[in-house]
Order: structure tokens, then sequence, then C-alpha cells
């Protein structure tokens, strides 16, 4: 019987059933996204931990015999060993000081087995070693490990938030479809139905409407995971410390999502189905579903727009507020994200682009790191510098070291904003011989730095440093736009100048070495100075001066820099072969990476494109949901719109008044969130605009308009189209029947 | 054999200074076989009596025992069961389910309880209404008066100890409440169908063996007329 009932509803009210579907068909698909993706990513962080740490779960060091190395091989619930020495390199089975990686097969055994190995094998406690991130990837955690590992718990919260925002809002699907037939379920329960059975139809109804829905989200999901992930991992192809990894789906993760998935849209459905089971016969019978004021509303603006017509639909809007809260919701949330996230990416994309590649624009083409090599000992300077199609190749280094500026020192221009007022303990440190501030040395090669002498008009020397003279005015916050002006003071000419370099760590060692010029003017370098800090007093010098100064100076960083211009014209094809044939140069003797300017480019913008396309999905999903829930809602209530009109035209308004008021419904459903977007997004690009100093013609020239515009006009497509559907349902009104018969639906 | 008793049913609705005494101790005791009119003018409680002797609705005070079953002691489910066998209710306005065939409307009932139904009790009770030839059509292919017989024969398809009904001619033209009545009359003669009828029409009344006239919450009035 209830077969009947529900298959005779489904097929009746096909509109109110797509609505619900589409509500399930959408947050299958979101959780199901959300599952395959957190699964992935931490396939990705399992991967990454086995390539980085290695894939054992617990490792013993010490001098084991090797009868000691068996027992351990032969222990209840290890998989394997792997013998290796005291360097890390894998070695034989035999007696001596050794590691022992443990790979278990059952890794709930690992803290209760490895201590007694130990024992056994006489293993200081000490000597044990835990793979506590790996095994916290499988929910494995002990006491001793106090890091706080964030993955599980992340991803929980995460789809919990996302499982009850999604109840939020598809119960509402759920509540109109079910609320239509509050009378119906009233009959039922007068002639004995009770509240178990009403609500174990109404679930089996939605069980009815959400299984194909459901299925198709979840494979939608799956498929949509495996894109982003492939995304991901072309996007990301050769950035340092990233490895690739292929998609992956396990069956448990399609069982957890399905649970996930029959569990959101179990609740969502059984929140209305159990507050319609709970009304008595009375309350359900008497209530014909009719769209109603509680109190008197007003709709001035309406009114005074389109008259009485905008009064009865301000009316009928606010009649259908509860039922038409979720559409609201959604639609103003969808247009207000996707505007905001479009005119972020915009900012973003023209910060980027201001501070970092049309800065560096003629600063760099292709960027050589060697890894682990010192300057003074670099054998490629020449071989790189000479390479066909390089213009300029500067090799050059860091490294950290400090200096006293004297009170008399102080430029008067510094001297005027405060001088070392504002600086903050962290830069500046002042004694009694003045301010100890950051001097970090850019280590040049030397033909780069004899060019960089010819470049600012010095006589070029090997022996001394050219000072950056340069220091922004701290006061003044706007990033974009510094005012620069003289750090020093440069002293007279004739009296010799020098500066005293202090060791980074031990400001008691010195070396003091000739300046040979104080400049504005910095060599070309893919380099940021003074950026962090504010106060730091770069020292460009040879590294044939460095080879001198080292022993007391130290403080080198590791990795060797080199900086190339390619020959104009300048094509990423061009770069991509350069750098290939920097790399076999380099490769017999050094590790190095490179990255290519252009390169660097196209995959930032990939990236913002990427991500863009991304969040563009979510709010177009939410969107989505929210149309989802206005086409419900339209279609959902033709009865009680049909009896609704019938009373308002047997006082005399005609059909072309009733479809003014139905389309001045829609106005108001697409203008809400049009009206709320656009001053909050005006409001917050201007607030953007004003912390990033990014210039409004400059933003107003790449605005979003087109794609903002899309989306809009979608909204209000879709919105138009669900109305016009109702219109179309509603339109042949029979008076006399509506006003007396309650049976018909 | 008493089949329906009432003890001092009151019902207030609202509370406060909005508070409406819609019964006010209403006593009554009604016997099988026995066809009761009530009758009353608007407002005068014979609805809200209906619903409280259909276990739609609950007494603020007092007792009401129908077939042995003290209804005040129901929960919500066990109320349900209780309508479903014990009482069958028959509106004004037919309530069917739009969506299933006359067939279904009138066996739903038994459905809730996973009863399969007595042919020959169903045939009798079809072809007395005169809707044999109806079962496969719905609802809104009906007239009112088929409607309405269609409620008549689900009211007593399971052969409940009680036939409630709330102005079953309200929507009729005369022909059909007519035959309604005839129909009622027939059931209570020929099955000893127990029939309540609240009705605003005099002449449907006399049709009734005892006539009980309501005014303000009270029995103004309980006339045995056979």
């Amino acid at each position: 019987m209830w077969k009947a009932y529900i298959s005779g509803y489904i097929k009746n009210n096909r509109s109110a059933g797509l609505s619900v579907g589409l509500s399930a068909f959408i947050s299958a698909l979101l959780l199901s996204l959300l599952c395959g993706l957190f699964y992935n990513a931490w396939k990705y962080e399992v991967e990454r931990i086995v390539l980085e740490e290695g894939g054992w779960q617990s490792r013993l060091i010490g001098t084991f015999a090797p009868e000691d190395i068996e027992m351990v091989s032969h222990f209840a619930h290890v998989k394997d060993i792997v013998i290796k020495d005291l360097d890390g390199k894998v070695t034989q089975k035999e007696a001596g000081a050794h590691i022992l990686d443990i790979y278990f097969d059952a890794y709930a055994a690992v803290f209760s087995d490895t201590p007694r190995m130990a024992d056994l094998t006489g293993t200081a406690p000490q000597d044990i070693v835990y793979n506590y991130e790996l095994l916290s990837m499988y929910f494995i955690r002990d006491a001793n490990d106090t890091a706080p590992r964030l993955v599980f718990p992340l991803f929980i919260l995460i789809t919990v938030l996302a499982a009850f925002s999604l109840i939020v809002i598809i119960q509402n699907a759920f509540a109109v479809s079910m609320n239509a037939r509050i009378h119906q379920f009233g009959i039922f329960a007068s002639i004995g139905a009770t509240p178990k059975q009403i609500r174990i139809c109404l679930l089996q109804e939605a069980a009815a409407l959400c299984a194909v829905p459901v299925i198709a989200g979840t494979l939608f999901g799956i498929v949509g995971s495996m894109v982003i992930v492939q995304l991901t991992n072309r996007l990301s192809d050769g950035i340092d410390g990233r490895h690739q990894s292929a998609f992956g789906y396990h069956p448990l993760v399609l069982i957890l999502t399905l649970f996930v998935i029959l569990m959101t849209i179990f609740i969502s459905a059984f929140m209305p189905a159990r507050k319609l089971s709970r009304l008595t016969p009375l309350e359900a019978i008497k209530n014909a579903g009719e769209l109603q004021l509680m109190r008197k509303k007003n709709s001035p603006i309406l009114t005074l727009l389109f008259g009485v017509e905008g009064e009865l639909a301000g009316n009928a809007l606010k009649a259908q507020k509860k039922a038409l809260r979720t559409a609201s919701f959604s639609l103003i949330l969808s247009c207000l994200a996707f505007t905001l996230m479009q005119c972020f990416f915009t900012l973003s994309g023209i910060s980027t682009r201001e501070t970092y590649f049309q800065r560096y624009q003629d600063a760099w083409d292709i960027m050589v790191t060697v890894k682990d090599t010192e300057g003074d000992t670099f054998q490629g300077t020449n071989a790189v510098q000479n390479l066909a199609g390089v213009k300029s190749a500067v090799v050059y280094q860091k490294a950290k070291a400090k200096r006293i500026v004297t009170e008399d020192e102080i430029s008067e221009a510094m001297k005027s904003f405060g001088g070392f007022s504002h600086a903050s303990s962290e830069f500046v440190s002042k004694t009694d011989a003045g301010y100890l501030v950051n001097a970090p040395l850019i280590i040049l090669d030397d033909n780069s730095f004899v060019a960089y002498c010819e470049q600012i008009g010095i006589t070029p020397q090997l022996d001394g440093a050219v000072i950056r003279n340069q220091i922004c005015d701290v006061t003044n916050p706007d990033f974009r736009h510094p005012v620069y002006m003289p750090y020093i003071k440069i002293p007279p000419s004739g009296k010799e100048a020098v500066s005293v370099l202090r060791q980074a760590e031990n400001p008691a060692r010195t070396a003091e070495i000739p300046v040979l010029s104080y400049t504005r003017e910095v060599p070309v370098l893919r380099e940021e100075y003074a950026s962090y800090d504010p106060y730091e007093l770069v020292h460009f010098i040879p590294v044939s001066l460095w080879k001198e100064i080292k022993e007391p100076m130290g403080g080198l960083e590791n990795n060797l820099y080199i900086r190339i211009l390619a020959e104009q014209p300048v094509t990423l094809e061009k770069l991509q072969n350069l750098q290939e044939e920097i790399k076999a140069l380099m490769a017999p003797d050094y590790t190095v990476t490179c990255e290519n300017r252009i390169q660097e480019y196209e995959t930032n913008d990939k990236q913002l494109k990427g991500m863009l396309a991304i969040f563009s999905g979510f709010c177009v999903l939410l969107a989505l949901i929210g149309m989802g829930s206005i086409f419900s809602n339209t279609l959902g209530f033709v009865r009680q719109r049909k009896r609704e009109f019938a009373r308002y035209m047997s006082v005399g308004l005609t059909p072309a008044k009733i479809r003014k008021m139905f389309c001045i419904e829609a106005l108001v459903i697409t203008g809400r969130p049009i009206l709320i977007t656009l001053p909050l997004s005006i409001l917050s690009v201007w607030y953007m605009l004003k912390i990033s100093y990014v210039n409004l013609e400059e933003f107003l020239k790449e605005a979003p308009y087109i794609p903002v515009a899309l989306f809009m006009l979608m909204i209000i497509s879709f919105v138009a189209l669900a109305y016009y559907m109702a219109w179309h349902n509603i339109r042949k009104i029979s008076l006399a029947e509506l006003l007396k018969d309650d049976t018909m639906l | 054999m008493e089949i329906l008793r009432c003890e001092g049913i009151k019902k207030v609705y609202g509370s406060g200074n909005n508070q409406v005494t819609a019964l006010h101790g209403i006593d009554l005791s009604i016997h099988k076989g026995e066809f009761v009119a009530v009758i009353g003018a608007s407002g005068s409680g014979k609805s809200t009596l209906l619903h409280i002797l259909g276990s739609v609705d609950k007494p603020t005070a007092g007792k009401v025992i129908i077939d042995g079953t003290d209804l005040s002691k129901l929960n919500q489910t066990q109320a349900a069961v209780f309508r479903r066998r014990k009482v069958g209710l028959v509106y004004q306005f037919y309530n069917l389910i739009p969506t299933l065939t006359v067939e279904k409307n009138i066996l739903m009932p038994l459905a809730l309880d996973k009863k399969k139904p007595n042919r020959e009790y169903f045939d009798n009770v079809v072809n007395s209404l005169g809707i044999r030839d109806k079962l496969d059509a719905l609802p809104s292919q009906l007239s009112g008066g088929q409607q309405q017989r269609v409620a008549i024969a689900r009211s007593l398809i399971y052969r409940p100890a009680l036939l409630l009904a709330d102005e079953p001619t309200g929507n009729l033209d005369q022909k059909n409440s007519r035959e309604i009545m005839d129909l009622l009359k027939l059931s209570n003669r020929n099955l000893e169908q127990t029939i309540l009828l609240i009705t605003h029409d005099e002449k449907a009344a006399l049709e009734a063996e005892r006539i009980i006239t309501m005014e303000d919450g009270r029995i103004l009035n309980d006339e045995r007329r056979r």
C-alpha cells in the first residue's frame, strides 16, 4: 500500500522529486569528492613520509648478533626487516652495529612488540625509534609522541562540517516535499496510521528518490577527485619537495563515503519526517498547506514600484520565507563567494605580477640552485658564463654577518624618520659602540663583481665591498610605493672607508674590509633586499675577498645560486633547452635544481586558474542547491499557489496581473543576492585594495566583470526558468474547482 | 451493550485571557447499533466532541471509553491504532488520498495493519455503496457524492465499533445527500453499525433514532425518537 502511495506520489510530482534528487546528487557529489580528495591527500602524505623517512614502523639501533637479527625477523607480526649500517646503507646479516628497520604486518602491535624485541636483543630503550608520523597516519598513537598530528582530525572535522552544512541546506528540499502533503498525512493519521508508519513511509520515499542520485553523485565525485588529483600533479610537476602521486581509491573509502552520504541524507530526511509524523491528526488535517502570514507584513518598496501586485508578491514571498530560506541562503552565499573570490584572485594576480614577475622580469631568466656547494670552490662559473645563449650569468652565494652603525654614520634623511628608534630588537641591538645591524653578504663571482663595479662607475677592485646605501621610510605603510633614502653618511672623499664585519653568531669575531662604494644601485639579481629586515645593510663582495675573510666570518648558506639572463629573444623552449644544457654541464659534480621565469609565470597562472576553477565549481554547486530549492518551491507548491491565485482571481485579479506577480517574485529572488553581493563586494574590494596598495584603475581594468555577470545571469536564468515552469503549471486555473476541491494535487 | 461512554468531558482552548471553553463537562452514553445525530449551531462544540470521540484530539478533563478502551490513556501510536480498528471517520470534504485508487483508499486501514481484506465483506460494502465500477479510478475522477461513498466504504472496512460522520452531506447536492443518508441508515440496519452523525441539517438528523442538541458546549437536549 505504501509502495503504491509512494510510487503514485513520485509519478505525479516529478518536480518535487527532482529537487530532492538534485539535493541528494549534490550532497553525494560533494561528500564523495571530499572523501576522494582526503583519501588521496592521506595517500600522498603516507608516500611522502615513506620517501623522506622510510616505510618502517619501528627501528632498533645497536650491536646485534646474527641470531638476534634472525629472532627479530621471526617475531610475530613482523613482515620484514631491513638491516642497515650506521650510515643508513643496507648491509648483510652479520654481527656488528646495525640499524634494524622493522616492518610489521599488524601496525597495532608496534608499540607492544618493539620493546619486547629490544629487551630480547639487549637494545637500550633510548635506541628504539618509532616512525610516529607514519603510524599516526594509521591512527596508531603513543603517549610518548607529543607532536600534534592534525591530518586525521582535520579531515574528520572538515567532513563533519561539510555534512552538517549539507544537512542544513538539503533538509529543506525534503521538508518542502513533505510539508506540501501535511493534509494527506493528516488523512492517513485519521484512519489510523501511526507516527512511526508515517515516518517510515516518508523515509522510504526519500530512499526511492535518492537512490539513483546518490549513486550518480558518488561516481561523479570519484571522477572529480581523480581530475583534481591529476590537475594538482600536473600543476605541481617540478616543484621542489613534491612527488608525483597517482590517483588511488580504496574500497573502504567507498564504504565510508557511502556511509557519510547516507547518514547525511538520512538525517536530512528524518528531521522533517519526524516533525511531520509528530503532528496530531487534527493539526495535520486542518493544514491545507496554505502559505500564510502569521503577522501583518508590509512590502512598501514593492508596493511603491509595482502597485498592488507588488504588495501581493511581497506578502507571498514573506509567506514562503521559511521554505525559501535555503534558496536565499545558498544563492546569496554562492553569489557573494563567487564574486569575492573572482575579485580576490584578480587582485592577487595583479599583485603577484607587479611585485614579482614584472619586478624581476629583466632580473633573471633561469635560476640554478647548486646544492651544498661553496662559491670559492665552485668550478662551473666560466663554463656557465661561456655557454651559447647565455647573455649574462652571475654566480653568487649569501652569508650572514653583522656590523655596527654608529650614531654619526646615520644619514640625516634616516634620522628624519627617527633613525633606529622604530627598529625591533629582532633586527637591531643597541651596543655601546652603536647599533648592531644585520649586514648580509652577497658574494659574487669575480667577473660579475667587476662588471658590477663598472655598472656603478667605480674602478673595479677585488679587495673591497660595495654597500647598498638605501633604507626605506619604515613609518610609511605603503609597501607598494616606498620612500627610499640614504642609510649611511658617505665619508668625505680622501678618508679611507672601511666596514668592520662581525660574525652573526659571535659578533666579537670581526673582519675589516675596505668599502669601494656606497650606492643605491644593486647588481641585477633575483633578490629582494631589506624586505624582512628594513635595517639590513647589504654588502656585495667578490668571491676573492670572501676567501680571505671566510675564516673569521662563517655564516655561509649551503646553496649557491646562478642567475642567468638568456640572449634575446627569450622563449620558453629556448630557456628549457638552456636549462637542460646547464643540468648536463653540472650533473657530474653537483646537484642542481633549475627554474625558469616563463615556466614559473605559466605555472603560477595555471595554479591560479586551477584554484579559481575549483572554488568556482564549489560556488556553482552551492548555487545549484539554491536553484534546486527554488525549483522545489515553485513546482512543489502548485496546489497552494493555485488556490492562492484562485482567491485573487475571484476578487477580480486578471491572469496578466498574476503573471506580473510571478515576475516580481522571480525578480526579488534573483535581485536579492545581487543587491547584497554588489555593495559587500565593493566594500571588500575597497578594503583589499587598501591593504594591498593596488591602484583602483589597475583593478578596474582587469576586474572580473564577465565571469561575475555570467554567474549572475546563470542564477537569473534558472530562477526565471523555475518560475516559467511553475507558471506553465498554474496558469490554467478553474476557479470553481479550486475554491471548493481539496483533494486535487 | 454500551459502546461509548463519556464522563464529564471538558475541552479548553488557549490560555489566560484567550481561553475558550468548547465543551463544559459532557456526559454521554451510546449503545451498540444506535444511530445518533448531534445537532447544534456553529460553535456549539459538536465538532470538538467528534474529534475527541475519534481520538484525533484529547479532552482537557473527563473520560471517554469506547468499546472498553479509555481514550485518555492512549499515547499517539496507541490512539492511531485505536482509530484504525475501532473508529471510522467520515468528513465533509471526503479526505481521500488523491494519488491512490478508490480500492486502495478503501483498503488503507487494513493495509496499515498489514491485513488482507475479507473479499466477501469488501464486495458487500462496495456493492452496497454502488462504487464497484469505480475501484480503479482516482478520487479526482469521481463526483462529490462518489467520493463520499468511498470515504464511507473506507470507514466501514475495518468494521469499526463506532462510525463518526462529520457533516457528511454538507458538500453534496440534495440527491447525493439523500443517497448518503440512506447508505448510512443501511449500514446501521444491516451491519448493526453504531453511528454518530454530526450535522447542521435537521432533515438529515431526523433520519437518526436519537438526536442530541448541543449549545455552547453543553448538551441541551437528548431525544430518543424511536
